[in-house]
């Protein structure tokens, strides 16, 4: 009737679940290579060309990851649409019990948030001239160009942006809060007491991604204002 | 003589199914507190037949907790405001003098409104026609103790079989979906060694026929387990996804 025909409602659910988890993967993975930016630009550059080295392989995981991309977002959209339809007629009394929370309720919101994020992020870092003018930071490096640190220094100091930044980073954690939870219970891993304890887990593990993540731009900002950039 | 109560209620009126509906206003006054919520509809009821009106039209058999067949959204509530009960158990002494109560029919595009508060469930009747159950030969009842259960599977499988059947489930769920339904009955009977045998064609061919019969897909969001009056765990919704996920790969494999 409603049901869109791709696979039965459970199977969507676990494509959701294991494109999703490629997603951490990469959130998780990306987040401890950005921790590099703590050690200087050496670090973080070094880092950086580490990736481009990889050359195919890079290649390959960004297509796998635009692939997990896809998947996630068309199985989530469709079942977002699914789900809205199968109600009928709204509740002139909405009540909860508890089972929901606000993470549970704004699944879609936060994840387009975090994919319209997507786009200014690849163009500000990703697709950036690694050694043009905004790698210069000014009165550092005898006015060299700084690579990947200097504009990611450089971004930072726009406060609008540091806004931006952290909110996204804060919809990643939402994100995150549930769904790391949801995956265990989608792909069937879990009976009560493990559905207990991943459900904390899964909060713990969103709200340290949003907190890590929004340590870089603070960072950047705290240290222009106070010792500098140090080189 | 015990306490009462003077409640406004709005209740859903709705003709039959192609009537749009609309809510009614009903003042409910000298409400016994010891009175059941169907009790009280009862004698709401009896005052407006008295006054030349149409009854409240709801379902109900037992009254006792144990059919399923009672059911509304009270305030925004299946079964109303307290846990683990039953509308048919639900007493009145749970509501304050003054109150304004809500009451709607379950709301899924899969159940639609008969009359009033009365929804047509028999969705959930094809899915357990599409595989819920054993098939066997009829015949004298065998001896309990010739097939051996382990405990903790029989409690599982018990925990799970105390599903009415009532839809509480898809009505509180914000996807309106009938995953905690379908899940204590796919995992009451893939538990227990009666239910191997169909226990993967079971698990697809419910799955099909829920997917059919119009309901949501699960987001995870549990309010199902907190609105059974039961008590159902979510953990048999894990069950089924699993179940379910086995018997997908076993097709393709052995087709
Ligand atoms: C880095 C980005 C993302 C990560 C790490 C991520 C991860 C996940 C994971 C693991 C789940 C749980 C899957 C399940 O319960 O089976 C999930 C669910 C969901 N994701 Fe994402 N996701 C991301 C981006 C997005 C985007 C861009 C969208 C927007 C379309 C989105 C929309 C959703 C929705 C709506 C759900 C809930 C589906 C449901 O249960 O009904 N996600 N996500
Ligand atoms: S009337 Fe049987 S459960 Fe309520």
């Amino acid at each position: 009737m409603t049901a869109i025909p791709m696979g039965t409602s459970i199977v969507k659910k676990q494509i959701v679940a294991v494109s999703g988890l490629a997603l951490v993967g990469f959130i998780l993975a990306h987040l401890a290579g950005n921790f590099n930016i703590f050690l200087g630009p050496e670090w973080l550059n070094g880092y950086a060309k580490h990736l481009e080295e990889l050359g195919p392989v890079l290649w390959l995981m960004r297509i796998g990851l635009l692939a997990a991309a896809i998947v996630h977002i068309t199985f989530t959209v469709l079942v977002t649409i699914e789900n809205r339809r199968s109600r009928g007629v709204a509740y002139a009394v909405a009540g909860s019990r508890g089972g929901t929370t606000f993470a549970k309720k704004t699944m879609i919101l936060s994840g387009l948030m975090v994919l319209s994020f997507l786009f200014l992020h690849l163009s500000d870092f990703t697709f950036a001239d690694k050694h043009g003018s905004a790698s210069i930071v000014a009165g550092a490096n005898g006015g060299e160009s700084l690579g990947l640190y200097g504009i990611v220094w450089n971004a930072f100091l726009n406060p609008l942006r540091v806004v931006v930044y952290i909110f996204a980073v804060c919809c990643l954690g939402l994100h995150l809060s549930h769904a790391i939870q949801s995956c265990t219970q989608s792909l069937g891993l879990s009976d009560e007491p493990v559905l207990q304890r991943v459900t904390f887990a899964s909060r713990v593990i969103g709200a340290l991604a949003a907190l890590s993540y929004a340590s870089i731009p603070v960072y950047v900002i705290v240290r222009h204002f106070t010792v500098g950039i140090g080189v | 003589m015990s306490a009462t109560i003077d409640l406004t209620l709005k209740v859903w009126r709705q003709q039959d199914r192609s009537d749009a509906g609309h809510f009614e206003t009903i003042e409910a006054k000298d409400i016994s507190v010891d009175a059941s919520f169907l009790e009280m509809l009862d004698l709401v009821n009896e005052r407006l037949t008295l006054d030349g009106r149409e009854p409240i039209a709801f379902d109900h058999d037992c009254r006792e907790g144990i059919c399923g067949m009672c059911g509304a959204m009270v305030n925004g509530q299946a079964h109303g405001p307290e846990s683990k009960t039953t509308l048919c158990q639900l007493h009145m002494r749970h509501f304050s003098d003054g109150d304004t109560v809500v009451i709607e029919p379950w709301r899924s595009r899969a159940f639609p409104v008969l009359k009033d508060l009365v929804v047509d469930r028999s969705a959930f009747d094809r899915i357990i026609a599409a595989g819920g159950y054993v098939s066997v030969r009829t015949g004298q009842a065998p001896e309990a103790h010739s097939i051996p259960v382990p405990k903790n599977k029989a409690d599982l499988a018990f925990d799970a079989a105390q599903c009415i059947g009532c839809g509480a489930c898809v009505a509180a769920c914000p996807n309106a979906s009938a995953m905690l339904f379908v899940a204590a009955k796919v995992s009451h009977l893939s538990l227990l060694p009666q239910g191997q045998a169909e226990r993967r064609r079971r698990a697809r061919a419910m799955v099909a026929q829920m997917d059919r019969e119009g309901f949501g897909n699960c987001s995870n969001h549990y309010e199902c387990e907190a609105a059974c009056p039961k008590g159902i765990s979510v953990a048999h919704i894990a069950r089924l996804n699993r179940e379910h996920l086995f018997a997908s790969v076993m097709e393709k494999v052995t087709g």
